[in-house]
């Protein structure tokens, strides 16, 4: 399934935000960890736990070919992750060749595939809504970008 | 107590076009409500109109979902409605997913846990669905009623209006607690008539407001529901005085018939068989109203209204005009399972849009077509309650109705409905002298002097033309079969009726 380019762009900001907001040296976890938690405890809020997991199994499921790297990771009950943190930053080039995700290994892979799963059920709009609440001085459109907004 | 020292209930919108006025003006401000109903029958759809209405960032909007439906698919199906503002999530409009909550724990935990959230975020508005499905869980550390109880406490008190969305059926409304508690129970059904779904709304009971009793049709569109009072939405406007203006048919003889033309407000009849001209004369009657200034609107159910409008032009009556010049509008009403109630909405629409003083409907049958099976059985009631409200607001209607042409009989309307109308002019063909001409002759006139006349008349480029004078060398011309009288021969012109030496 290719990924379409509002996904990609989305996926990079987010990470591209939290690998900032990481640049403290008291910040151990990776970007995709950090994108992937705020994900799940924003989005868990509303579809429960058990929804998240769902969602997480299927994203997961969908980045496997292309991050041989996930094969192994598994997600939890509550929608966490089995060492997200320390799955190896490694992708499959050859499968990458168009430049389908932002850089951050198979974890930018499965965010790009978590958020695409967002955008194909509830549309832009309404998954841009829902991640403002959990990035709440993030920009994601240009409406953000030039208007800013409060954190 | 004087009503000064009387507590003022804030009416909060529904968000749902109708009902507001059927709960009496809006929902009073944090009451406790439960919208019940089968599955599919609009509950979720309503309490996000609601929510969608009433949430701002200051004080949010929590809705609480629990087992049933998956948070995702109800977001993605109800952001198909156009009242759904994405941009209202998660600032006013928060979802807080209860399943685990309810799955692993009991039912104080649920009530700790909206308690939690409610305390947190101060809501106006709290919504819980499915509710219902939280209490199917057998109960452990508090029964039902007392968790009922002290939910409906705890957020009366924290000034948040409720909903609480239950799958419920008819038969699980006595003897249940939950309904006893509830301020507010709003009951939603739908039901299958032939081919047709009829989805009914009714407020059961609603406290502190004067709410419209009775079943109310409601439709589910691309905007969400939208309900149509059994009272027409006319409760709040006051009755036109009694006027004495007389409108004109534009047809000089037929005016003098009717003692000077239809009266302001009245309902009248045209019934006559097919080809009889009840169309032309309706077509006559609201083309008249125009060029005396009288906006008007006509529903249609047989034909579009372009070829209603063609043939007016064939008649030399442009109709074209005043359509552009917002002096008429020409309503096509023909989706085969319409209420009464949404056929008079998008009438009453019209009449307040162009501030119309003239309607027409043509015809009762159509129209009666047009109504869902299930509603066919109510169409005299129905059309008693819309004639009423109509004329009630000074609008003055004029229907047309075909009846079986007989021979033995005169009936004026096959749908027995002659005790709803003002005024009946009845047309009928009539065999005279080897030909099929036409006759026409006002049966009925309330508060009106009519003539008593039977005339004759024809169809021409020009519409109803009305020939001559009465007909007074037949016999029996209302059988259809007239035979000829002797006075036939007579020289002397009868005089004409006008309806002023004829008072009865």
């Amino acid at each position: 399934m290719t990924i379409r380019r509002k996904t990609r762009d989305l996926a990079r900001r987010l990470l591209e935000y939290e690998a900032m907001a990481g640049e403290s040296p008291e910040s151990m976890e990776s970007a995709s960890t950090r994108v992937y938690e705020k994900l799940r405890q924003s989005l868990g809020e509303f579809v429960g736990a058990a929804g998240f997991h769902s969602l997480a199994s299927r994203a997961l499921a969908l980045a496997r070919p292309d991050a041989p790297s996930l094969s192994a990771a598994r997600v939890t009950a509550d929608g966490s992750f089995e060492d997200l943190g320390e799955i190896e930053p490694q992708i499959d080039d050859d499968k990458d060749q168009a430049g389908e995700y932002p850089s951050g290994g198979g974890g930018a892979i499965l965010i790009t595939r978590l958020l695409d799963l967002l955008l194909i059920f509830l549309g832009e709009s309404l998954t841009l809504s829902l991640l403002r609440n959990a990035w709440p001085s993030a920009a994601f459109d240009d409406r953000n970008s030039v208007h800013g907004r409060k954190a | 107590m004087s009503t000064q020292d009387k507590v003022a209930i804030h009416k909060l919108p529904t968000g749902v076009p109708g009902l507001d006025e059927i709960v009496g003006g809006g929902l009073p401000e944090y009451s406790f409500n439960i919208i019940a109903g089968e599955p599919g029958s609009g509950k979720t759809t309503l309490a996000h109109q609601f929510v969608f209405a009433n949430a701002t960032p200051e004080r949010p909007a929590l809705y609480f979902t629990v087992l049933g439906e998956s948070a995702i698919k109800m977001l993605r199906y109800q952001q198909q409605y156009t009242f759904f503002d994405p941009a209202m999530l998660p600032d006013a409009i928060r979802f807080i997913n209860l399943s685990q909550v309810v799955l692993e724990k009991d039912l104080g935990a649920v009530l700790e846990e909206i308690t939690k959230e409610v305390e947190k975020s101060n809501p106006a508005v709290v919504v819980v669905d499915s509710f219902r499905t939280m209490v199917r869980k057998p109960q452990s550390d508090m029964d039902l009623q007392s968790f009922i109880q002290r939910l409906a406490l705890f957020l009366a008190s924290w000034q948040a209006t409720t909903f609480l969305i239950g799958e419920y059926a008819e038969d699980e409304l006595r003897d249940n607690p939950i309904f006893t508690v509830a301020d507010g129970l709003f009951w939603l059904r739908q039901t299958a008539e032939r081919n047709s779904i009829v989805r009914k709304l009714q407020i059961i009971k609603l406290r502190g407001q004067d709410s419209v009793p009775g079943l109310h049709t409601f439709r589910i569109t691309d905007a969400g529901v939208q309900a149509f009072s059994r009272t027409f939405g006319l409760t709040g406007h006051a009755k036109n005085p009694p006027s004495h203006r007389r409108l004109s048919f534009g047809i000089a003889e037929l005016d003098k018939m009717l003692d000077g033309g239809v009266r302001e407000g009245d309902s009248v009849l045209i019934a006559g068989s097919s080809g009889t001209g009840k169309s032309v004369l309706a077509t006559q009657f609201i083309a008249e109203g125009i060029r005396q200034g009288e906006p008007g609107i006509v529903a249609v159910f047989e034909e579009r209204p372009q070829a209603y409008a063609e043939r007016a032009t064939s008649l030399g009556l442009d109709l074209e005009t005043p359509q552009k010049d917002g002096k008429l509008e020409i309503l096509y009403l023909r989706p085969l399972d319409l209420s009464v109630d949404e056929t008079m909405h998008s009438i009453l629409d019209a009449v307040q849009k162009i501030g119309a003083k003239r309607l027409v409907i043509d015809s009762l049958a159509g129209f009666e077509m047009a109504l869902s099976p299930g509603f066919r059985a109510d169409f005299r009631e129905s059309l008693y309650r819309m004639i009423f409200a109509l004329t009630g607001i000074g609008v003055t209607i004029l229907s047309t109705v075909e009846v079986d042409e007989s021979f033995t009989e005169f009936p004026f309307s096959t749908y027995s409905i002659s005790f709803l109308t003002d005024d009946i002019v009845r047309l009928r063909y009539v065999s005279i002298d080897g030909q099929l001409r036409k006759i026409m002759v006002v049966i009925k006139m309330r508060g009106g002097n009519h003539a008593k006349d039977i005339r004759e008349y024809e169809i021409t480029s020009k519409g109803v033309v009305i020939l001559g004078k009465r007909l007074t060398e037949y016999q029996g011309l209302i059988s259809g079969v007239p035979v000829h009288s002797d006075r036939s021969g007579a020289k002397e012109e009868p005089p004409q009726d006008t309806g002023i030496e004829h008072r009865s």
